[in-house]
């Protein structure tokens, strides 16, 4: 799923224009722990988070996270956007919660990009 | 997947990428580090103001050009286009000397001058190609926005080959130096409850590594690797650590140390789930328990030494398999003649 | 939709002492790992889907009256939590899916 269609889904606003390349986007992540994000995430994928500080962003340049979008109208500050737009991370604001956007994306064939704990996939 | 990025943006017309970005912030600081003189043509063809509109003629039509300026004894008095040339054969009066037609406000530019300055002058005055004088207002050459865009043009391609040699030499780096064992190391001094800057060391420690050629899975794992370490040093040392990066042809080394207050009880630690993290490093996303965990999963090896009170000692190794050997290893592979 | 169809269709195990889930009907969901997120953001009878295994969790749970607990990824709360959830009357399911799937899935049935 392209990153354009991606925003489309979570009505999300872009908070660093000059990084927006439409990316592949090839799976979804939603957590709030980073540790949990370091340990699971496949690269290429869009990582929804709660969280919103500058570790998302380190973490996600760690991950290869493609793209972060921060939940329930979390602001991150000057100095996530300038690091994300450095790492080339776009960064998107939604009004709407988890639950909600992992379930619109899912539906939206945007699948887990998670790796199953214990190895295996449905 | 369906389509690139590059099809896509192929069919749709394509917004601006960071590169593109980046590559016209260069042209713009081009124009302003390149000097008229770099770029200008130094063969200059000026006529006299004593000769003829004829004359003018033949100069424009020989050498393709659309205008020359007018030098009498050395000293630039005017200049003369197609368009003077127009007025006189509309009069039919290509015997007259050229002084009768052409302009006298000569405006021009100074050798020494940046490259932006002429653009400049092209854009307010709309005249195509300005004559260029030195510091004693003597006439030096002619510039033309064609000049222009070919200089710009031949200073990207001459930074590009320079970056591009840059690149081979870091790639090849131990391939060049000869010794029984060659090893690259990174050392970074990582602060107590620094969470601002958590995770910096370990964000230049991925770049270096895919800088030197690394695989993106190879300075991932890296990456991940280092940084859960990073963090430990910030979340829980009483005053910070070092974070060493050692690169070898045939592995990595990641090494932390501290000088306390030590895991009173390393198997505890390495329990998923486990830890002592407090609020602060919480509300981060870390300390969840899962930092040692990961770090496992990433490397070939994981030691840790530790003690109550203790300082504490973190070793993690990956070993390269021949596919992921990025800086062209000398092991094995001897050059004949050497 | 039932608690019990949800359990079925997701796979899930019962940690906490089962009980008639069929009369259980959660009424949508909540995502998230950052416990004072839910303590805000989690309504009563909500399904709420959380990677976290540890104590606070049956407290914020029962705070909130959530409907259940879904730990993902396999997360194993150490005994204590379980026997904290069945004293308060939280319910713990697990599953080693992802939240991100679960959550999918929970949307996709029509819990929203």
């Amino acid at each position: 799923m392209k990153l354009s269609e991606i925003i489309k889904h979570v009505q999300g606003k872009v908070l660093n224009p000059d990084v927006l390349i439409d990316y592949e986007i090839i799976g979804g992540c939603g957590a709030d722990l980073m540790s949990d994000v370091l340990a699971v995430v496949k690269p290429g994928a869009v990582l929804l988070t709660g969280l919103c500080n500058v570790q998302v962003v380190r973490t996600a340049q760690m991950a290869d996270v493609r793209a972060i979008v921060f939940l329930r109208g979390k602001q991150p500050t000057r100095e996530m956007i300038d690091l994300a737009t450095q790492e080339n991370i776009p960064l998107i604001s939604s009004r709407k919660g988890m639950f909600e956007l992992c379930g619109r994306l899912y539906c939206a064939g945007l699948h887990s990009f998670e790796t199953n704990m214990n190895g295996t996939h449905e | 997947m369906s389509n690139t990025i590059q099809e896509e943006f192929g069919r749709k017309g394509r917004p601006i990428t960071d590169v593109d970005a980046q590559e016209i912030t260069r042209i713009e600081e081009l124009s302003y580090d390149l000097r008229i003189f770099e770029v200008m043509s130094r063969e200059v063809f000026s006529l006299s103001s004593k000769q003829t509109m004829r004359d003018v003629i033949d100069l424009l039509r020989i050498r393709r050009i659309s205008g020359a300026p007018v030098v009498d004894d050395g000293e630039l008095v005017g200049v003369i286009s197609t368009e003077d040339l127009m007025r006189a054969l509309t009069q039919n009066d290509l015997e007259s000397p050229i002084r009768k037609y052409m302009a006298v406000n000569v405006i021009t530019v100074k050798s020494y001058e940046p490259v932006v300055k002429a653009l400049e002058t092209f854009t307010r005055t709309n005249i195509g190609r300005l004559p260029v004088t030195n510091e004693n207002d003597e006439l030096v050459g002619m510039i033309t926005k064609g000049d222009i865009t070919r200089g710009v043009l031949v200073a990207i391609r001459k930074d590009y080959k320079e970056e591009e040699i840059r690149r081979y030499r870091v790639r090849h780096l131990f391939e060049d130096i000869t010794s029984d064992r060659t090893s690259l190391t990174l050392r970074y001094k990582i602060k107590p409850r620094d969470f601002v800057n958590g995770g910096q060391a370990s964000s230049h420690i991925k770049r270096a590594m895919l800088r030197l050629g690394a695989t993106a899975q190879l300075a991932r794992q890296c990456g991940i690797a280092v940084y859960e370490a990073e963090m430990n040093l910030i979340i829980h040392t009483t005053n910070g650590g070092i974070l060493r990066v050692q690169i070898e042809p045939h592995r990595i080394l990641m090494q932390t140390t501290d000088d306390g207050p030590g895991i009173p009880d390393v198997n505890k630690a390495l329990q998923p789930g486990w830890s002592t993290a407090p609020q602060e490093a919480r509300s981060m996303g870390f300390g969840a328990g899962m930092g040692l965990v990961n770090i496992k999963s990433c490397v070939d090896k994981m030691e840790i030494f530790s003690g109550a009170g203790k300082g504490t000692r973190l070793m993690m190794e990956i070993h390269l398999r021949p596919n992921e050997k990025f800086m062209a290893s000398t092991e094995g592979t001897q050059k004949p003649g050497i | 939709m039932t608690l019990q169809e949800i359990i079925a269709k997701l796979n899930l195990t019962v940690l906490t002492t089962p009980r008639d889930f069929s009369t259980v009907t959660p009424q949508g969901g909540y995502a998230s790992d950052l416990l004072s997120c839910v303590m805000a953001g989690a309504q009563p009878d909500n399904v709420w889907v959380t990677l976290q295994a540890h104590m606070n969790v049956v407290a914020v749970a029962a705070l909130r009256e959530v409907a259940a607990v879904i730990i993902t990824e396999n997360a194993q709360p150490e005994p204590d939590v379980i026997a904290k959830a069945n004293d308060q009357n939280v319910t713990l399911l697990s599953t080693s899916a992802p939240s991100y799937e679960v959550v999918g899935r929970l949307w996709e049935m029509g819990i929203r």
